[in-house]
Formats: structure tokens, C-alpha cells, sequence
């Protein structure tokens, strides 16, 4: 049961593996208000990767293809599937049971010190956007978010609060996401864990030459035991660049997010933070690529 | 069912070579040819105008355009009638369009002369251009006031209405009343 338990917290703190990004999306985790046009739709593919923990050798890899329709002016729908792919030994430090580092974290079903590797066919989510203001044309845009996600993992209901504001011809973006988000994860055996999450998402793209931007972004990740956000077991930083191409047919963009040391952990598990950087779906270095085609 | 990421990742390249199979219209025009739609027929003189920074400044203040105007872009026809190439920031790349203004200062009309975005085709139509049509240096030339917007073009449909204000401040601060 204890071990269960470790594997619940470390499996519950994997909402921020799961983000996304509505319509074209110059940031690599933030959401902005850039929704489809009504009667379109875009197809976007991501594919997000999360490597190195305390030790050993930890790869999550999170696949993401969506389609994206744009109901009305402010109103974007989007569907997803999800799925993941995990490469863990000894990634987590020392314990009496596993001397020489456990095989642990996001995506490993049990621990062990042996290697473990399995991808997955997660599920689906569903998500909704509604632009209240627009920041092209207003001094703040502000948009709310919904997402509800099905899955082998687990079971999530995601909010956002959307702020953007533009500056310089709108060449500057200033992007903020206030997230709060609750979950349902699953085990190997058919228990689940109740968590919840709160995360802030902010950054800056500016447009650097016609088609390109560049920017920075960092999240303050909050990490709760509860569906009503009871105990506090997580606290960390990640900072990091991003870069965006786009033409009519297609865009592309890469980010890349470092967790500092400073981060808290009051889990009662030592292997989800060691070294001042939390563990379960974190690493030290996360990165994403995402490719969008509108049509 | 196994997923691979390196095969997806793989993917991504490929759809890029492919996207342009399903691509979007652009619009393109030449100076020429955009001449000849708002001035048929009449012969146009090139007349280039020296901003000074006060002027910019100015046209800076009351359009928010902040995309330098380059003044080598003029034109004059006999009758004192101007036609003036600009462009301003569009989604990916930039939106170059014409404005024709009458030698009395009202606006003859709009050309899109280049637009190459994935949405937002409408601000070519007519039907968004003719809004312009008639209005002056004093007219207001906001978005969702004077000026009314086109869903899905928004950013487009709003820098272009900036831009056709900052020209005709420049008409009415460089041009007017000028040989």
C-alpha cells in the first residue's frame, strides 16, 4: 500500500505534461486568446519531452494530436489524442529497498531498480475556449478555458483563466495563464488518487522578423493532495525560451523549460524531490514541439 | 498498443512539405496594375515626400501604427489626385496595400496588394474596402467605430484601418495643398 501511495504522488503530479495550446500557438506551454475563425479548422501535432531526473536516466514523452474548429467568433472547440512513451532506470535516489536508485516516476507502474520502458495509448480530451475580450482590438484579452481528459492515467477537469495583452502593432505579446486543475489518477491495480493542481503561466513573444517569433515563458507549479486542494506537496519554477515559425499553411514552434533548484516538496516520499527540484512528471529539462496546419 | 515518439517526431517535416498541397489563396498585385484599378487610365507621377520627425511623430500618435512610412512610395496624377503604397503588420508577414485620396482629400479607395496569411481574404473584398470610401483626414477611422470589422480578420482588418489613418494624417500634415 505505501508503495502505492508513492506511485499515486508521483503520478499525480504529472498535470503539467498534459497542457495545450489554442489555435496558433507562438508559446510553448501558454495559452493565448489566437482562436480558429468560425467554420475552420486547424490540425496541430505536439510532441513534448521531459528528461532527467535525480538520477540514472529518466525520458517521458508525450504525444498530442488535435483537431481545432472555431464554433463562432469567440467560441473554439478541440479534440484530442493522447498518448506517451517512458524510458526510466534508477532515476530517483537511494532508498533502503533500492539501494542504488529507484526506477520510479511519471508513467512507471511500479518500483523497482530495474529499467523500465512502455508507451501507451493514454486517451482523449475535449477542450473549449471562449474569448471574452480580444486583445487585438481591446487594452486586455481575457478568455475562459475548460478541458476535460479521459485517459489509462488518469482522469482530469482543467480550468484556465486567459489574459494576453499586445503591444508594438501587436508584435509584442505579454501571455498569462492562471490554471487550476483536478485529477483522478489510476494504478496498476484499480485504486485512483484524488490531486489537484494550480499552476501560473506567464511570458513575453516578440516578433523578431516577419514570420518569426521568439520569446521567453516560466511556470510556478503548485501540486496538491485532494480534490479540494487539502495538502500542499510540491512547489516548483521552470523557465525557459521558445521560438515560432509561421506561414499561411503551417506553423511550427520549439520551447524548451528548466527547473532551478528552490523548488519545495512536503510529499512524505524523499524520491520526489531531492537537490531542490521536484521529480514524479518533472525533470530538470522539458521540451516541446509543436507543429500546426490550418485548413 | 506502443508508441514511438521518434516516429511521430519523424512526421512533423513531412506534413510541413505536404501543407502546401492544401494551401490558401494569396493575393498579389502590382503597383502597375493596382494604379490602373483605382486611377483607369490616367498617368501617374512618382513623389516622393520628406517626413520630418514631428510629422512621424504625430502620425505615430494618432494612427498607433509604429511600422515606419516610407515617403518614397507616392504618387500624383495631373488632376492632383495621390496614390500612396504602405504596408502594415499583418499575422505572419506584412500587408502592403494602396490607398487612393482625391485632390479635394477624400478617400477613392482601397487595394490589397499583398496579403499572404491563412485567413482573413475578406479584407480584399469590396464590400470592406468601400467602407473607406468618401471619408477624410477627419474622419475617426476606428475599428468597430466608423470602420466595422470582419470576424477571423481581425488583426488584419485593424492594422489596416490604423494604417489608412496614419496616411491620411501624413495627407493632411505633407500632402495637402501641395504642387
Amino acid at each position: 500500500m505505501f508503495q502505492m501511495k508513492k506511485i499515486a504522488c508521483a503520478l499525480a503530479l504529472a498535470a503539467g505534461v498534459t497542457t495545450a495550446q489554442a489555435g496558433e500557438g507562438s508559446f510553448g506551454w501558454i495559452y493565448t486568446l489566437d482562436l480558429q475563425p468560425k467554420g475552420t479548422l486547424e490540425f496541430e501535432q505536439r510532441i513534448q519531452y521531459n528528461r532527467g531526473q535525480a538520477g540514472g536516466k529518466y525520458d517521458f514523452w508525450q504525444g498530442r494530436s488535435e483537431l481545432e474548429y472555431g464554433v463562432t467568433e469567440n467560441f473554439q472547440l478541440a479534440g484530442y489524442l493522447n498518448y506517451s512513451y517512458v524510458n526510466a532506470y534508477r532515476n530517483y535516489p537511494a532508498t533502503d529497498e533500492f539501494p542504488n536508485g529507484e526506477t520510479g516516476g511519471w508513467g512507471v507502474s511500479y518500483p523497482s531498480d530495474n529499467k523500465y520502458s512502455k508507451g501507451r495509448m493514454e486517451g482523449g480530451s475535449i477542450e473549449a475556449i471562449y474569448r471574452i475580450t480580444n486583445p487585438v482590438i481591446d487594452p486586455v484579452g481575457v478568455g475562459l478555458y475548460g478541458e476535460v481528459t479521459l485517459g489509462s492515467m488518469k482522469d482530469e477537469v482543467e480550468a484556465r483563466l486567459l489574459l494576453q495583452s499586445n503591444f508594438l502593432d501587436d508584435k509584442l505579446v505579454l501571455a498569462a495563464n492562471l490554471v487550476g486543475a483536478i485529477e483522478k489518477v489510476k494504478f496498476v491495480q484499480g485504486e485512483t488518487g484524488p490531486e489537484s493542481m494550480i499552476d501560473i503561466l506567464f511570458g513575453a513573444s516578440y516578433r523578431v522578423a516577419n514570420n518569426w517569433t521568439a520569446g521567453l515563458e516560466a511556470r510556478f507549479h503548485n501540486d496538491f493532495y485532494g480534490y479540494k486542494y487539502q495538502t500542499h506537496t510540491q512547489q516548483a519554477w521552470f523557465f525557459g525560451p521558445n521560438v515560432h515559425y509561421a506561414t499561411k499553411d503551417w506553423w511550427v514552434t520549439g520551447a524548451w523549460r528548466w527547473q532551478p533548484t528552490g523548488g519545495k516538496c512536503w510529499a512524505p516520499n524523499d524520491g520526489e524531490c531531492s537537490d531542490g527540484r521536484v521529480w514524479d512528471s518533472h525533470t530538470k529539462n522539458e521540451f516541446i514541439v509543436k507543429f500546426g496546419m490550418p485548413f | 498498443m506502443q508508441w514511438k515518439p521518434a516516429a511521430t517526431l519523424a512526421l512533423i517535416p513531412v506534413a510541413a512539405l505536404i501543407a502546401p498541397a492544401v494551401a490558401h489563396a494569396k493575393i498579389y498585385v502590382s503597383v502597375e496594375e493596382t494604379q490602373q484599378r483605382l486611377f483607369p487610365g490616367e498617368k501617374l507621377t512618382l513623389n516622393p515626400v520628406a517626413l520630418t520627425e514631428a510629422q512621424r511623430e504625430k502620425m505615430r500618435d494618432l494612427s498607433s501604427v509604429r511600422e515606419p512610412f516610407r515617403g518614397e512610395r507616392v504618387w500624383k496624377t495631373a488632376k492632383g489626385d495621390w496614390f500612396i503604397v504602405d504596408e502594415v503588420v499583418g499575422k505572419h508577414e506584412m500587408v502592403k496595400y494602396a490607398l487612393a485620396i482625391n485632390a479635394d482629400g477624400t478617400i477613392k479607395g482601397i487595394e490589397i496588394m499583398e496579403y499572404v496569411e491563412s485567413y482573413g481574404y475578406e479584407v480584399g473584398e469590396a464590400s470592406w474596402r468601400n467602407q473607406f470610401v468618401g471619408k477624410t483626414a477627419d474622419a475617426t477611422l476606428k475599428l468597430n467605430k466608423d470602420i466595422k470589422n470582419i470576424a477571423g480578420a481581425t488583426l488584419s482588418c485593424k492594422h489596416l484601418t490604423d494604417g489608412v489613418k496614419r496616411l491620411m494624417v501624413m495627407y493632411d500634415l505633407a500632402l495637402k495643398g501641395s504642387k
